[in-house]
């Protein structure tokens, strides 16, 4: 079976412009030879650190930024060719929710209007019944739907989220990238909100890229994690292996910075040193190599090629010996 | 032994459009000499309201001081005078914020910024104030502080940014640090290095620490105490192994069961609905409406603090279901 979504050396580079007449000096590689694929119903948690690149990554797999390099199939259909009039045909198969509730709703529009203009637009729902779709979809994210004629900023921050899930979903998506959609909600709402969502999922069979730097709620919530560093994806595999057995000292660094939920436990791991540097000039290399805590000589000037660890396994890192010594 | 900061019944309002909104409601809590108190809720909870008054940091208007005590090192906050105030700000209490990137000038090298607070507060001049802040810039683990001090805010990552608060505000070497969020904007990686620092800190100069967050995974790891506030009230308070051992009040339960632990797949115990507008506030128990195990009756009074049986002495709730002395079965 093809995957519904197929995204293959993917690249993002941004110019940056400097000198006199503003010439291109250099390049910050966003997004840098990524590939991978998602199934049908699969949920894929990307993880990283803010500046590595996942939100650029997840905007691309939609067309929302305009790659510079690579391929993304979505129905073996090569989404950077169409035209757009063909992308507008595609568009409410594939949507998003963002991170920010208040940024991401059009304060001027009422509820009824931000979830139906999709719809509407896309003619999934006529005049008639457009209101009555409305409703449907409110009473399906938990919102009532008296409060149709309310206004963005008349919501607290989960139940815009909400709004915002109800927005995409109202077009029945065959795939959804949600853009950190719970950071900005307080723990016990974050919850709710994830419920939602994995509920959500298992009604429709949407697949779903789920990028988040909260390593806790991607592994609750995906089968397969992909973790990335700077542009890259260091490493990829089934949820519960790849927390198992981490293969990349990053991912490992990741799992340890999390705090224990038990005082009788403190972990007192050190931290991983220094910060994430920046992505307009990353170490030579493998980019890990001045935080990790296993760099050899090789590391600083040789970039790790990806490696498969088994048939759904892959991690990109010198260390890694696939003879398993 | 008389406590460091002693609060006793603090009650804030603020005036506004919407009402008055009353912030923190008969807060009472105690930080000794060297302990870490982690003061735990959610956005709108009181929680940054109550650290600020410590010292008296809250704007009156719109704020208002209705009710209670502060006594820092035993004096009464409430009848210092303004240059007091201005020593005990500083020199005895520091704070450090969620923004570092929001909460330094930018138009100043940071060195310049501690600096100032040094000068300010301790009477140096130029010369031994920039050893000084040398010195406190090596303590918070800046590498290469010779050519960090000159620098400016935003040739620094986030990490370092919060380095250099925490710098500014040991400079002085205070007896309590208020640490307001100080993770929530930094990455994961990070974040361990700057709670591990603050940690190393309050160990080598024995101050003490508040630490305000909302993530109940840095109180297991960091604090020594936990009071968990909602809507205004502390709710509950107990040494961190016990809240972790037996979290007594409905809401401390919903929090950490709203946590995703190590399991992957089912669903998540979340708390349903939201807090309740702290303009318009039930007369009883504010978790009441979000509560499985509320009884009738619960939304009429505020339930007073009860001693946690079978527990830590010092295991206090402020809930109900204890009124009769015993365990509630949350199993049921």
């Amino acid at each position: 079976m093809t995957p519904l979504l197929k995204v293959q050396n993917i690249k993002k580079y941004f110019p940056m412009h400097g000198g006199l007449f503003s010439k291109v000096v250099s390049q910050v590689r966003a997004v840098d030879d990524v590939s991978f694929d998602l199934n049908r119903g699969e949920i894929l948690g990307l993880v990283g650190e803010s500046g590595c690149g996942k939100t650029t990554l997840g905007r691309m797999t939609l067309r929302l930024l305009e790659p510079t390099g690579g391929q993304v199939f979505f129905n073996d259909e090569d989404i950077l060719k169409l035209d757009h009039k063909a992308l507008t045909r595609l568009r409410p198969k594939m949507q998003i929710i963002f991170q920010d509730p208040y940024g991401s709703l059009n304060p001027w529009f009422n509820v009824e209007r931000i979830i139906g203009e999709g719809m509407r637009i896309h003619k999934l729902a006529d005049a008639k019944n457009l209101a009555e779709k409305v409703e449907e979809m409110m009473v399906k994210v938990g919102l009532l739907p008296k409060n149709k004629k309310r206004y963005p900023h008349e919501f607290s921050g989960g139940q815009r989220q909400r709004i915002g899930i109800a927005r995409a979903l109202a077009l029945h998506p065959d795939y959804l990238v949600c853009d950190e959609p719970v950071s900005a909600l307080d723990v016990s709402i974050q919850a709710q909100i994830v419920n939602l969502l994995q509920k959500l999922q298992q009604e429709s069979g949407m697949a779903m890229l789920f990028i988040s730097h909260d390593l806790d709620v991607v592994k609750h919530l995906s089968q397969t994690i992909a973790v990335m560093y700077l542009g890259k994806i260091v490493e990829t595999g089934p949820t519960e292996e790849l927390i198992r057995e981490p293969a990349h000292p990053y991912t490992r660094a990741l799992l340890d910075a999390k705090p224990s939920t038990n005082p009788k436990n403190r972990a007192k791991k050190a931290p991983l040193p220094g910060d994430v540097p920046s992505p307009m000039n990353p170490p030579s290399g493998c980019h890990f190599h001045p935080r990790c805590p296993e760099a050899h000589e090789r590391c600083k000037t040789e970039e790790p090629e990806i490696q498969l660890i088994n048939n759904n396994r892959s991690v990109r890192c010198h260390l890694f010996d696939p003879a398993g010594k | 032994m008389p406590a460091l900061l002693d609060v006793d019944n603090l009650r804030v309002h603020f005036q506004t459009d919407e009402g008055v909104i009353q912030a923190v409601r008969d807060v009472s809590l105690q930080i000794q000499e060297g302990e870490t108190l982690a003061l735990v809720g959610e956005s709108g909870c009181g929680k940054s309201v109550a650290a600020m008054s410590a010292m008296r940091l809250v704007p009156t208007p719109p704020g208002e001081y209705v009710s209670g005590n502060i006594h820092f090192d035993g004096r009464d906050v409430f009848s210092l005078s303004k240059s007091e105030l201005q020593d005990l700000r500083g020199n005895d209490i520091a704070m450090i914020f969620q923004e570092p990137m929001t909460s330094l000038n930018p138009l100043l090298t940071v060195g310049d910024q501690i600096m100032e607070a040094v000068c300010l507060h301790q009477n140096k001049s130029a010369r031994d104030a920039r050893k000084i802040t040398l010195d406190v810039l090596r303590q918070v683990a800046i590498p290469s502080p010779e050519e960090r001090i000159d620098q400016y805010p935003h040739e620094m990552s986030g990490g370092m940014k919060q380095r250099i608060m925490i710098a500014m505000a040991i400079s002085c070497k205070p007896k309590l640090l208020i640490a307001d969020e100080p993770t929530t904007a930094l990455d994961v990686t990070t974040q361990g290095q700057i709670l591990n620092l603050l940690d190393e800190l309050r160990r080598s100069t024995g101050m003490a620490i508040l630490l305000i967050t909302h993530n109940l995974g840095l109180v297991a790891e960091y604090a020594d105490r936990v009071a968990v506030m909602y809507s205004g009230k502390i709710v509950e308070e107990a040494p961190v192994e016990t809240l972790f051992e037996f979290p007594a009040h409905p809401y401390t339960r919903g929090l950490l069961n709203s946590i995703p632990q190590n399991k992957s797949g089912g669903t998540l115990q979340s708390i349903p609905g939201e807090p309740p507008n702290p303009a318009n506030l039930p007369p009883g128990c504010a978790f009441y409406p979000r509560c499985q195990w509320s009884r009738p009756g619960f939304e009429e009074k505020l339930p007073p603090q009860f001693s946690v049986p079978d527990s830590h002495p010092d295991h206090k709730v402020a809930c109900w279901l204890y009124e009769n002395g015993e365990r509630p079965n949350f199993e049921s």
